[in-house]
This record gives C-alpha cells, structure tokens and sequence, in this order.
C-alpha cells in the first residue's frame, strides 16, 4: 500500500518562530507554496500558511502568526488515512513527523491527484487498492465483513465481436447497474480489474450471498443492446470474528477472503452457477493501536 | 522679492534646508505601564510582547492569551493582579478598552487601585 513518505516533499523549506510575517510571505510566495512548517531547534512547533499570513499585520512574529495545533502524519501512513486526515481537519497540508522532527510535508493536491490513479476513469469506481483499504480499514474498526467477487462471463467475446468502445460502454453500465444494488450504509462497490467488481461489505455471509444473487440478477435483467449478452457470475467469502488473538496479521486475513471469493466465482462460472460461497475464515483482531494520525 | 531671491542662488539653483527639531524624553522601562492590550490584527502579537517584556522587565508582567472580538492578549503587572485577581481586573479592562480601539491596536492602560478597609476591634 503506497505510504505518505513515497510522495511527500521531501526537500523541507521552513521558517522559524523569530522570523516576520512579512518576510515569510516573500518567501511562500518566491517558492510558490501555500504553507510552511515553523520549526525551533529541530522541532516542529507550528506551521504557517497563506490564510494565517493575509490575516496577520506583516510586523508580526511568525510565533505570533503561526497555526500551532499541526495535524501531522507518520510517512508510514497510507494515502487514504492522510486523505482521511485532511478532510477531517479541512486543512491543506499535512507535515510529516519522525517523532518531533518534520521530514516533509504532503499537499492535498499531491494527495488527490495520487489517489486519482487509484480510481477507474471509465466507471467512476475506486479500485482493487483501493478495496483492500477499505476491507482492512473496516477489519480495523472491529466489523466483520464478507467479499462478493463478480466477473461478467465471456466478456471477452462482446470486446471481439463488437469492439472495445461498445465494451467499455457495458462496463460502465455494469458499473451502474451494480451501483443501483449496493447499499450505501454497509457495501462498498469496487472495480477490482478488467471485468471483475468487488464489493466488501459488512453483512453477514447469508446477506452478502443474498446480495451477490441480487448483482447477478440485476446485470442479467438489465437491457444491453441488441447482440450483447451481458451475464456474470460471483463468489463469496466472509470473515467471521475469532476471539482475541496477537494483531497485525489483518492484511493476510483480506487476502484470504479476496482468493477464497474470487475462486469461488471461478468455480460459479464453471459450474454454470450464479453464486457459490466459498465459507468463512477466522477474523484475527485487529490492533487497534493506530499509530498513523497525531497531532502536536 | 527678497524671499523670492534667496530661495534661488545663482540662477535657477534651489537653495535647500534642512531644518531640525529635537525633542528629549525618558524612555520609560518598561515602556507599557500598569496593563497592555494587543489587538488581533496588532502589528505586534502576544508572543513579540513576551519577548520584549521578557528583556526589559523581567518576571515582572504576566501574558494572558485571550478569547475575545478585539483583543488577542492582555499583558498585566503581576503587582496589580496581587491587589485584584485576573478574573475581576480584566473583565473591566476588556470591556472598557473595547469601547475606544479596534483589532488593529495596542492599548496601553494605566490602573490605580486603591483599597479601602474598614474593620472593627473589640476594645
């Protein structure tokens, strides 16, 4: 999973809490940034942005312009916790910390256009990284969930026989159809890769086979052009909750589910099938210890 | 005409002055008196008034951010705050300074406080 560290500024500018306002000023605007960290002895101690500089008198002291409650985030961290992060403070900018020493500082927009590549153009949808975040970060607030794997049949066939522009259409509309199915409060639709949809959900097994059935059902119902047949078949997989055990194997645990319901579709397709669920594996727990967001 | 002739020196030339007046007083240590107020939008914020209250008065003043409109800090002669608690001196302080600045301003406020005590002994 990509980390803040791999995309963050690393070649730090900051000022320091003598310094003026209207000097800093000069300085943002010369190296075209929005916000700098204020660091005394090393140490981040606030950040100022352009917001606290078109408020402030230019005589001031930075100490006395600065921002000093600093969201800041680990360089482990992941792209959405950071993205989290952000919306959750509305900020613009996170600093990155090794203990009390910045060691670089993401923008929104850096984040934003990174996490741009996680998300399929055609249909709108987030993808397969995207899923396993998602799937991590609700094992993460203690939810059982279950995965429903679809894959459209003979797809292949629709993109030879009628070209890839028609078969981009009746991904966008699966993409829609399936959209129409889920339910906001407890799935997550995903488009996992070529012809595969995934969601994750947090129902019970029987429920999330109910809602395979449903996405089945609904691509078959649907009306697709004279000369397409648009058909899929899904697998399905949950995650039951084991008592307590040493955390920190929760990403395996995702993995699991995500095979075992992806072979299950295989396995649905092969046998001429619309569902097949694959059973339950053991959730191990999670530790909760979140070590990523932090303030100073 | 003669004006006229000496503000010109040889032909057009301009014949400059420079005239100067010099005015002598103490510079006052501290240079606040009793209290300070610091606007919002002050040229000087609480942390530069720290600062230079920190250099000529040392431990003699206390700095209280504030959450108020027009005022960000107060600044307080630590003497004063012995004669009258903070929760009773700035409220009235505040209220009144107010009235006469705006975010932009540094409010310098003399206080007297005169304690009146009456008691009765037993004889």
């Amino acid at each position: 999973m990509q980390t803040v560290g791999e995309i963050m500024t690393k070649e730090l500018l900051t000022v320091e809490p003598e310094d003026s306002v209207a000097r800093v000023a000069e300085l943002m605007e010369r190296a075209k940034v929005g916000g700098l960290p204020v660091v005394e002895d090393g140490r981040l101690v606030g950040i100022i942005t352009s917001r606290d500089i078109r408020r402030c008198h230019p005589n001031r002291l930075i100490a006395d312009a600065m921002t000093r409650e600093v969201v800041t985030v680990r360089p482990a961290c992941s792209l959405w916790e950071a993205k989290d992060l952000l919306e959750r403070h509305g900020i613009e900018r996170l600093v990155a910390v090794e203990g009390d020493h910045p060691v670089g500082v993401v923008t929104k927009s850096a984040l934003y256009a990174e996490l741009g590549k996680h998300t399929d153009a055609l249909t709108g949808l987030q993808q397969a990284e995207a899923f396993q975040r998602k799937a991590l970060e609700l094992l993460r607030d203690g939810k059982e969930i279950a995965i429903v794997f679809l894959d459209l049949d003979n797809f292949g066939a629709v993109d030879k026989e009628l070209g890839h522009v028609e078969g981009d259409k009746v991904l966008c509309k699966v993409a829609k159809v399936l959209s129409s199915v889920v339910e906001e409060d407890s799935d997550h639709l995903f488009r996992y890769a070529g012809d595969e949809f995934a969601v994750v959900t947090v129902k019970p097994l029987e429920e999330a086979r109910k809602l395979a059935l449903r996405m089945v059902n609904a691509i078959s119902e649907e009306e697709w052009p004279p000369g397409i047949k648009v058909a899929a078949s899904a697998g399905v997989a949950g995650g039951r909750r084991a008592s307590p055990r040493q955390g920190g194997l929760e990403s395996y645990a995702v993995s699991d589910l995500i095979n075992m319901a992806s072979l299950a579709s295989t396995k649905a397709k092969k046998e001429g099938r619309q569902v097949v669920v694959a059973g339950e594996i053991e959730l191990r727990e999670v530790d909760c210890a979140r070590q990523c967001p932090e303030t100073v | 005409m003669s004006s006229k002739a000496g503000s010109h020196s040889r032909g057009s030339e301009p014949l400059r002055k420079a005239e100067m007046t010099i005015r002598l007083s103490e510079f006052e240590i501290p240079p606040m008196q009793d209290a300070l107020l610091v606007g919002k939008k002050a040229p000087i914020g609480p942390e530069a008034v720290r600062r230079m209250v920190d250099a000529v008065s040392p431990e003699q003043y206390e700095i209280i951010r504030i959450d108020h409109q027009v005022f960000e800090a107060a600044v307080l002669k630590r003497s004063l705050l012995k004669l009258l608690p903070e929760d009773k001196l700035l409220p009235i302080l505040l209220e009144e300074c107010e009235r006469v600045a705006d975010e932009q301003a540094v409010v310098k406020a003399q206080v007297n406080i005169v304690i009146q005590v009456n008691r009765a002994v037993d004889l």
